[in-house]
């Protein structure tokens, strides 16, 4: 099913009644979630992503605009009317039920019509259970469980009612390294079994470009940008988008264009084709350098950091605003101990943003 | 997996969900608003009554149909309470009683959970858990030979037997000894090498850190006195020496066996009121105070 | 931890505390379990020199002693009557005020007040609206001058009057008031205690729940309660202790002589009965004192029993 938000907006009042400061935690977010996709919200912790998500689960009301269910307005319904499937990011198991009791809790909850035989809805929670893997924990409270398992059993008692859409808040973010690597791929196996559109929230970029279909990346309630992962770290709008997304993150220089020529520090170390005089703010990606002994950017050389694949280049730039710039090249290059290096630089890799409103300028 | 769950909102109809969602809200808002303040009402009508009835002649009090306010008020009848069982005398017995028995049960509960927090000896895990074995016992077993023993001291009808048998509590010593064990010892050694006794120590920094939980153990043992009443009753004989509950309950009935009730409610009032200003006051105390120890008196 | 050179310091600040601590609590212990083992021990006769027989006679006594179980009845009724009508209205009353957002504090205090009130006092003010003022209800001839507020709200509602606690009046009217008076005492203790521990559960259950449209009685017998479950059975045995303790909100209501007029001492309590014989027969109470310290000792240890199989984490 879709999910189409519509002008959504959320204004938390102020709690001083004497000031008047008001906190626009969304603002104005306007998108449509195809069928069937999982969806990234993706922002700095206070960008309004997970006040998004609960708008969408019903827990809270949105300040304006509308939220539809496929046709449906669904903007005045309140959570329990809404069908969704909610992960909390702390899971919210009940303490003092086994996992078992907490997978059947929301079939229990069905009244009238709706409701099931009771062989059924053992049946339906031993079937969410084997779909996360944890049908032979059945009889354990959530306390007995390691982090992961009460990730999925939390993921199970949400899908276990078959929601129409499946909303997980920051899932991975109480769980270690290795576990949120192995839970990420899961959450994508899962989605793709079942079908549900599913939203999940984080502030981890790379844990939303890596299963993502589409990510939205927020920024003080504002969406900046929408897109195909790849797509939004190859052509970021805003220089905030850029910085946000990519590990390691891009290199920022201060620098200006005059005569379509990028200048960074005295260096020209790019044509520019169409873009006016003015000072900019450049990022280039750190896969955006070749080693070039003919190459216009230099640097003074800090280390070298082999990582086998590739070879990740420490240096420094007095334009840089970043403490150092890090590069990353092909190991097959070598790299000659030497005060300074020389890069010449991947047009597609480099962009450029107005120096006012950190826009993109495209060229 | 099946799709009986599935059935779209469309076959519902969402106006009359989000409508009646609405009115059960509304609904239940309502009736938990009625419920509080039915509950809210019941418990302050004695409080409501006690206030009117001390205002009223005995007269009016007797009506048969009950007036909700005095026609007439008569202040007159506090004063009449003043007098008539000597609250002068029980105030300031209990005020004694209750400032002197505060005071010295501090000192010993900030020295007994200073040691017990702070100092080590030896047999000091072993003692604390007899002493708050103790804590299990009702205090009536101790009250018969206390009774006993203050009768063989002589201390009878005096200030002495009102205070002194309980100015040990093993509750306050444990509340406050937990509190101490808080702060932290680096505090402690630092104060050691700066050469700074323990009394300064305990002047200057550990009751200052642990003052909310003494002003907590300050009002409950003030409570507490102007409360008590079973062992008051005991050991006072004369109503030079009894304490406002006691003298409270037995006045206002004259030979006859008839209560003048607007008199006793007014001295009811009277005895009430000082309990409700401190509550007043020191709401945030008390009851932190009373959450973590629940005894009363 | 210090090791202090003086360690005599810590035994000197301890010394108050010690020393009274030996006088009136560790003597007393002793004192009444030597007295409760010598038959009809009486302190006056002691000490003109008369010797007592060991024995548990005084057990045997009190136990055979058909006022005590009287007393003990009583206890009982009043204990397994007012824990559990006070446990659920304060549980219910918890649930309500943490539902609400405005008037919530202000509620909570009116609520707080019988607390800080001296039950003697607020005991006066029950029996004054109980109270009937003219005697021999009932009686034809007798004119009653007021019923009492209580019987004047009952005949607005089209009841008939109720005698509750003057003389004459039935022994489960006057049980009726002590329930009415202990519970709205013992509310407030326990609305503080409850409502604590709603506000320590994590609201994100409460979410969950809802997201999963489960009814608001689901939410409060398979969430709150068992989550509350700890809170619950502290303010249950603190509860069955201070009822079994129960002596002074008698007082409050019938005075000293704990029962209507005409039939005194009718609702005495075991504290009551342990405070009647201090005076004159020391082995009777002490023996009372240690049955009562008995009963509360088992009642707490099955309290705990059933709370750990209940409470489930």
């Amino acid at each position: 099913m879709k999910i189409v938000l519509q002008n959504l907006t959320k204004i938390f009042p102020s709690r001083n009644k004497k000031v008047k400061d008001e906190v626009v935690a969304v603002s104005d977010f306007t998108f449509t979630i195809p069928d069937g996709k999982l969806i990234g919200l993706l922002g700095p912790s206070g960008c309004g992503k997970s006040t998004t998500l609960y708008m969408i689960s019903g827990l809270q009301k949105p300040s304006g605009g509308k939220i539809f269910f496929g046709d449906d307005d669904v903007t005045e319904l309140s959570a329990e009317n809404r069908g969704v499937g909610l992960v909390f990011q702390n899971y919210a198991l009940y303490p003092h039920m086994t996992v078992k009791q907490n997978i059947l809790f929301p079939l229990q909850n069905l009244k009238g019509a709706d409701k099931l035989p009771k062989e059924e809805m053992i049946e339906r929670a031993y079937t969410a259970a084997k779909l996360v893997q944890i049908d032979n924990l059945m009889d354990r409270k959530p306390s007995e469980l390691s982090g992961g398992q009460q990730q999925r059993v939390a993921i199970a008692r949400a899908l276990v009612k078959m929601p129409k859409v499946l909303l997980l808040d920051e899932p991975l973010s109480n769980l270690d390294a290795r576990l949120r690597l192995q839970t990420r791929e899961e959450i994508r196996r899962i989605q793709k079994e079942t079908g549900i559109t599913t939203i999940f929230v984080t502030h981890d970029q790379e844990e939303a470009m890596s299963i993502s279909d589409l990510i939205v990346v927020m920024k003080l309630g504002v969406v900046q940008q929408i897109g195909a992962p790849q797509e939004v770290y190859d052509d970021p709008t805003n220089l905030f988008v850029a910085k946000f997304l990519g590990t390691p993150p891009i290199n920022v220089f201060e620098g200006k264009v005059e005569g379509e020529k990028l200048y960074i520090g005295d260096a020209a170390v790019l044509d520019v084709p169409g873009v006016s005089d003015q000072p900019v703010t450049v990022g280039i990606r750190p896969e955006g350098f070749n080693l070039d002994p003919n190459g216009a950017f230099v640097c003074k050389l800090q280390n070298v950091e082999v990582m086998g694949r590739d070879v990740s280049i420490v240096s420094t730039n007095e334009a840089s605003l970043n403490p150092v710039v890090r590069s990353i090249i092909n190991a097959d290059n070598k790299v000659e101990a030497s005060e300074t290096v020389t890069f010449s630089l991947k047009p597609h890799k480099v962009f450029l943003f107005s120096k006012e409103d950190e826009s993109r300028i495209y060229f | 997996m099946s799709d009986k769950l599935n059935v779209t909102l469309h076959e519902k109809d969402l106006k009359k969900v989000s409508a009646a969602q609405k009115v059960t809200k509304a609904a239940s808002k309502t009736l938990t608003y009625a419920f509080l303040f039915l509950i809210a009402i019941i418990v302050l009508f004695p409080f409501y009554w006690m206030i009117i009835s001390s205002l009223k002649s005995l007269d009016e009090y007797k009506l048969s149909v009950p007036t909700l306010f005095p026609r007439e008020i008569l202040w007159h009848n506090y004063v009449e309470a003043f007098d008539a069982a000597n609250l002068g005398t029980l105030f300031k017995n209990t005020v004694i009683v209750g400032v002197v028995s505060t005071l010295l049960s501090l000192v010993i509960t900030v020295l007994s959970a200073f040691a017990f927090a702070r100092l080590e000896f030896k047999g000091k895990n072993a003692l604390f858990a007899a002493l708050l074995g103790t804590m299990m016992i009702p205090g009536e077993l101790f009250t018969i030979t206390n009774y006993q023993t203050v009768n063989e001291f002589g201390w009878m009808d005096t200030y002495t037997v009102l205070i002194v048998p309980f100015l040990v509590s093993i509750f306050y010593i444990y509340l406050l000894r937990q509190n101490f064990l808080q702060i932290p010892n680096e505090l402690y050694l630092a104060a050691k090498v700066d050469g700074t006794s323990d009394i300064k120590y305990l002047w200057k920094v550990m009751i200052p850190l642990a003052l909310p939980t003494l002003i907590s153990i300050t009002i409950l043992k003030m409570m507490g006195a102007w409360n008590s009443y079973m062992w008051p009753n005991l050991v006072t004989k004369s109503a030079e020496m009894e304490l406002i509950t006691n003298g409270l309950r037995n006045a206002y009935t004259d030979a006859s066996g008839d209560t003048n009730f607007p008199v006793q409610m007014a001295a009811v009032a009277i005895v009430s009121a000082p309990l409700f200003l401190v509550f007043l006051f020191l709401r945030k105390y008390i009851m932190k105070g009373v959450s973590r120890s629940g005894i009363k008196g | 931890m210090v090791e202090s050179k003086h360690k005599w310091k810590a035994w000197l600040y301890l010394a108050p505390a010690i020393i009274l601590l030996l006088i009136f609590t560790v003597w007393p212990i002793i004192n009444t379990l030597h007295m409760s083992v010598q038959e009809g021990f009486n302190q006056a006769q002691a000490n003109i020199g008369v010797t007592f027989d060991y024995g548990f006679g005084n057990f045997q006594n009190v136990i055979e002693y058909d006022y005590f179980k009287d007393c003990l009845f009583n206890t009982i009724l009043l204990c397994v009557l007012t824990v559990p009508i006070s446990t659920i209205l304060a549980l219910v009353i918890a649930v309500c005020l943490n539902s609400i957002g405005p008037l919530s504090r202000f509620l909570q205090t009116i609520y707080f007040l019988p607390y800080v009130t001296n039950s003697i006092a607020i005991g006066m003010v029950f029996a004054a609206m109980f109270n009937m003022v003219g005697n021999n209800f009932g009686n034809e001839n007798e004119l009653v001058i007021t019923a009492g507020i209580i019987n004047n709200v009952i005949e607005f509602f089209g009841g008939d009057p109720i005698n509750w606690i003057n003389a004459g009046s039935s022994y489960w009217a006057n049980i009726t008031v002590m329930v009415v008076y202990i519970v709205w005492n013992a509310l407030p203790f326990k609305i503080l205690i409850l409502l604590g521990g709603l506000q320590s559960v994590n609201k994100q259950y409460y979410d969950a729940a809802k997201v999963d449209g489960t009814s608001r009685f689901r939410v409060f017998s398979k969430i709150t309660v068992p989550l509350l479950s700890p809170m619950i059975a502290y303010v249950v045995i603190t509860g069955f202790i201070g009822g079994f303790k129960e002596y002074s909100s008698i007082v409050g209501i019938f005075g000293e002589k704990m029962g209507p007029t005409g039939d005194a001492r009718r609702l005495n309590t075991m504290v009551g009965f342990i405070y009647d014989a201090i005076d004159t027969q020391q082995g009777r109470a002490s023996a009372a004192a240690l049955i009562l310290f008995g009963i509360i000792f088992v009642v707490t240890l099955i309290n705990l029993a059933v709370s750990k199989k209940k409470t489930h984490y």
